[in-house]
């Protein structure tokens, strides 16, 4: 049975950015029948179609729902993660993009179901023309009567502000996140406590990712059992943006039903480029450890991915042909992390900090027999002792490079570099 | 109160007392840097790593609050200790580690803990250290001094600014490795606390402008002392070299200054360095001051008393800056004069406050304990003088004797009409440490101890009384004032001759009723609040309603 797209089903339809448009296309009936329903079915709902967040951590959006206190008078928040800051992601940019409506609508269920008023879409600075269509969609929506003061005729009123970020990547990170919105400096929060007890201006609230979100209307209008029949089992369901990049002949961003393999994506992106063979991919984004390509049949969903080492992560997948040199390319995702510690956990800023200059010094034919330990260590020390999760996001790459690449490191180290193969072009350009 | 189990230790704690200060309570020292009792928590550090019994990973023991029984936290297992040597090698990875030459070495956090949960070698060893060139010697206000290179990011002197002086001039700039402290553009760290990031600052990235390289640490002696800068008596430690004073820090006093003095206060050591010191008695002969010997001025002093035909009136005024005893061995000897002539010269000055847990506390007297004198009975009787009709008023033209006792140069004496108003007396003495205007003019001139030098105690503007001893001797020549006037009343009444300061305190308790019950040596560490006010009349205000809600 052929997959017919569920989130990507609106892409290059006209007119579907405005309410009537994407009304048109079916729009906006999942949250007609929320809104008939009482919140707690809704969350029951999300729970029993196994949804699992997108946005990195893969975790169940229902149950994130349920831990909304009820019942305590303070306002409750959704506060939408577009902050897509993971390298190698673009799918919550084409979502937003192409059908800003589907958004807006799962938005609205979330908030219905959890009591919010007030939702905002945090949405990454460099993402000017994205903020300025959700702009103009959440103008619309107003103007039809899905915002406001009585969403959809049912009483409910619901604001949704767009706030653009400043540019940092700790600033996907939930909390960090909450501090932007805030005023603050982007910078991870102590958890517990959690946001869905106290998040936003101290307040209840849920944070969920783009694409959680836009799953959510056709949960709604479908059911859950007809969501729960996509994927590879109950842990792992319903439809998956797959963000492919690196070398492939045709790279975008494709939606298949969550576990698609890495030799199915890279047919349906016509092959590698100009024909090489496959030697590595990352599954999930610069934070996912990089997998050689004997798991290119692995299905790529949450479970089997965490099994073989790896994680789904944001789906952002990055192909690395025969010709990649791998230190190279986890040296450039070392500089990205370096860049991007908030700095505020000492493992985290001075751990991505010497993980890159070890790495440098590898490239720069300095590399010593100690240094692949050296990096596990430093791996050790970072991983699982910090605030956030950005330290054992660095550490996911620079592990699977010693682990997974042993031979690449080596030749670095034995030669420097000399004896490594000829390169016709290095993973940075590509990666940036 | 929930019972929490610390390497094997069971410990009964508060509901939501975190885990560094549950284990404080067993004498477990968990390391840490970014915590301090009185910042919020930030877990940034992450030095503080425990095992909890449940959570796969490791936890902060300052994030964690205790919230019912049945906790077990280990800290002495293989599994901490490899955490804590892991966050102290990323630590020291980007440490300059020149001790040698740092001005925080013998009192530093990265070397204390180096030595107890590092390792003894550097694995840094191709890579270049991070530094921060043109940021070695920054100036970040008239009393702070930053090295970014030594700093570790721990936040607490940014969350001082923010949470206890409340002037947030300081922030972290950058992000990652290149995280820096700085302060805002356009401001400046001059909040009267300043200081006190300095003392915070677990390393030697925050040095005092002051005593920045002035000694090596492990020179000083180090007294418990308390700060006479002000009316609210921040307990302070007195470090100094030989009798020098070199500076003073923060003496922990929850009911008083908790952590904290303000940058006025540390200063004021200084006065001991600045003033010529008096250093032997003197005795004016028309109108000229010959050194004389102890004995000779007390007898002269002495016989102006015993020796006044019954019209004679004698005067008696002290300051703020007497000790409690001082002063009532000086009521003492106006009682054997018979002189209702007594006061306390004090002064009010700027307000300055210190934060406690108690809402804060302020002091506007320029002198320490101006409370404490008027308890210890220098206030004028019926019909009597009092410290304004000599020093404003012509009351000293009446007096056939003054005694003016410690001059200290902080109390409002030396002003020169104020001198010229006491001069009007047949005969005046002066007791004091310092040469000033006043002892230029007088007749005779005792030269006695500094606060530093002596023991006795103040009361402070809650009406706190609070002892503090010598930290260091006074030089040949001087005598501390309770000696010295111990000595004069003993003339009148041997039964007082020779006592010491516990002495003459307890005889005091035992004709005080707000001291009822108290002995020198018994006196509580952080001190006693004195029931009844110890403000009979004068000036300042009684304790705030709200002082402790
Ligand atoms: C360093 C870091 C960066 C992150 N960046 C993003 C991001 O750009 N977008 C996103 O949706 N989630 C990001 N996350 C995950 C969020 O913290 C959070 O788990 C997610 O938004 C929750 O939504 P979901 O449950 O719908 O996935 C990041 C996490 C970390 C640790
Ligand atoms: S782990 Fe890194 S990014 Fe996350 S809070 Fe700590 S320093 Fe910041
Ligand atoms: S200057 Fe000192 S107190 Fe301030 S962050 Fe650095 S190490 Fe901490
Ligand atoms: S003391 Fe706990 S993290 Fe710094």
């Amino acid at each position: 049975m052929a997959f017919e797209p569920v989130l990507l089903r609106n892409v290059g339809k006209p007119g579907v950015r405005q309410v009537a448009g994407y009304r048109e296309a079916g729009g906006y009936k999942g949250l007609e029948k929320a809104l008939g329903m009482e919140p707690d079915a809704v969350i029951e709902e999300v729970k029993a179609s196994g949804l699992r967040g997108r946005g990195g951590a893969g975790f169940p959006a229902g149950l994130k729902w349920s831990f909304i206190p009820k019942g305590n008078d303070k306002p409750k928040y959704l506060v939408c993660n577009a902050d897509e800051s993971e390298p190698g992601t673009f799918k919550d940019r084409i979502l937003m993009e192409q059908d800003p409506q589907q958004l807006i609508e799962g938005c609205a269920i979330c908030c219905w179901a959890v009591s919010a008023n007030t939702c905002y879409i945090y949405i990454r600075g460099e993402y000017v023309e994205q903020a300025e269509i959700l702009e103009e969609a959440i103008r619309d929506a107003y103007a039809n009567g899905i915002l406001g003061d009585d969403v959809m005729g049912s009483g409910f009123k619901l604001d949704m502000y767009v706030h653009r970020g400043a540019g940092a990547y700790i600033c996907g990170e939930e909390t960090g996140m909450l501090e932007s919105l805030e005023g603050r400096r982007g910078q991870p929060r102590i958890k517990p406590p959690f946001p869905a007890v106290v998040g936003a201006f101290g307040c209840p609230t849920v944070i969920n990712n783009v694409e959680t979100l836009c799953n959510v209307p056709h949960i709604l209008e479908r059911g859950a059992d007809w969501y729960k029949s996509i994927g590879t089992d109950e842990r792992n369901t319903g439809p998956k943006l797959y963000c492919v990049s690196g070398h492939v002949e045709k790279p975008g961003t494709y939606e298949f039903p969550i576990g698609v393999t890495m030799n199915q994506l890279i047919d349906t992106c016509g092959g590698m480029w100009r024909g090489a063979k496959l030697k590595a991919f990352i599954p999930g984004g610069a934070s996912a450890a990089i997998l050689p390509a004997k798991h290119a049949d692995l299905p790529l969903d949450f479970d089997q991915l965490a099994k073989a080492g790896s994680m789904l992560g944001s789906a952002a997948v990055i192909v690395m042909d025969e010709n990649t040199d791998i230190v190279r390319a986890v040296h450039r995702l070392a500089k990205f992390f370096n860049h991007e510690s908030c700095g505020q956990c000492t493992p985290c800023r001075e751990g991505t900090n010497w993980s890159e200059l070890v790495l440098k010094k590898i490239l720069a034919g300095k590399g010593n027999p100690g240094d692949a330990e050296l990096i596990l260590r430093i791996c050790r020390n970072m991983g699982g002792t910090t605030l956030c999760a950005l330290a054992d996001a660095a550490v996911g790459p620079l592990r699977s490079l010693v682990q997974n690449f042993p031979e690449e490191i080596a030749a670095w180290i034995d030669n420097g570099g000399a004896g490594a193969e000829p390169r016709r072009y290095f993973a940075e350009e590509v990666l940036v | 109160m929930p019972t929490v189990t610390i390497d094997g230790r069971e410990v009964e704690v508060e509901v939501g007392t975190n885990l560094i200060e549950a284990a404080k309570k067993v004498g477990i020292q968990i390391p840490h840097y970014c915590y301090h009792p009185r910042l919020s928590i930030v877990g940034q550090c992450r030095m503080c790593l425990v095992k909890i019994e449940g959570p796969p990973k490791l936890q902060t023991a300052c994030t964690t609050q205790v919230m019912k029984d049945g906790m077990v936290v280990h800290i002495d297992i293989p599994e901490v200790h490899k955490a804590q040597e892991g966050v102290m090698e990323f630590l020291l990875i980007n440490h300059p580690l020149d001790c040698p030459i740092c001005d925080q070495a013998g009192e530093c956090g990265l070397q204390d803990y180096s030595f107890k949960h590092g390792q003894a070698f550097s694995r840094f060893v191709f890579e270049e250290k991070r530094t921060y060139p043109g940021r070695e010697r920054i100036p970040l206000g008239p009393s702070v001094v930053l090295n970014m290179n030594r700093c570790i990011q721990c936040t607490r002197c940014i969350r001082f600014t923010e949470e206890i002086s409340g002037t947030g001039e300081l922030g972290f700039f950058e992000r990652g490795a290149r995280t820096e402290i700085g302060v805002f553009p356009g401001k400046e760290l001059d909040n009267p606390l300043s200081a006190n990031v300095v003392d915070i600052c677990p390393v030697g990235a925050l040095t005092s402008r002051e005593f920045r390289f002035a000694e090596r640490v492990w020179y000083l002696d180090k007294k418990p002392s308390i700060c006479t800068g002000c009316d609210v008596g921040c307990n302070v430690t007195a470090e100094h070299r030989r009798g020098a004073i070199k500076r003073y820090k923060p003496r922990f006093n929850p009911e008083v200054n908790d952590y904290w003095m303000c940058d006025y206060g540390r200063g004021t050591f200084r006065r001991y360095e600045e003033l010529e010191r008096l250093g032997t008695p003197a005795i004016a002969e028309n109108g000229e001051q010959r050194p004389a010997t102890w004995n000779d001025a007390i007898d002269r002093v002495h016989q102006s008393i015993s020796q006044a035909p019954e019209s004679a009136e004698l005067a008696f005024l002290g300051t703020g800056f007497l000790t409690t005893e001082e002063a009532f061995l000086i009521a003492r000897l106006a009682d054997a004069a018979a002189s209702p002539h007594r006061g306390v010269a004090s002064e009010e000055g700027p307000t300055r406050t210190i934060p406690n847990l108690h809402g804060g506390i302020s002091g506007s007297e320029t002198s320490p304990n101006r409370r404490g004198a008027e308890l210890a009975g220098l206030v004028a009787g019926d019909g009597g003088l009092g410290a304004a009709e000599l020093m404003q008023g012509d009351g000293a033209s009446r007096c056939d004797f003054l005694l003016v006792a410690d001059g200290d140069p902080g109390s409002p004496l030396h002003d020169s009409e104020v001198v010229a108003r006491l001069r009007q007396a047949r005969l005046l003495v002066v007791m004091g440490w310092a040469s000033t205007p006043l002892t230029e003019v007088a007749d005779v001139v005792l030269p006695t101890a500094t606060h530093a030098e002596k023991d006795g105690t103040f009361v402070n503007c809650e009406s706190r009384l609070q002892r503090f001893r010598a930290a260091f001797p006074s030089p040949a020549g001087v005598r501390p004032a309770v000696e010295a006037l111990a000595d004069l009343l003993g003339r009148l009444h041997p039964d007082w001759r020779g006592l010491s300061t516990a002495q003459v305190f307890d005889r005091m308790a035992a004709d005080l009723p707000t001291l009822a019950g108290l002995t020198f040596e018994e006196l509580p560490a952080h001190g006693v609040e004195l029931q009844a006010p110890a403000a009979v009349v004068g000036g300042g205000t009684p304790p705030a309603e709200d002082a402790h809600p």
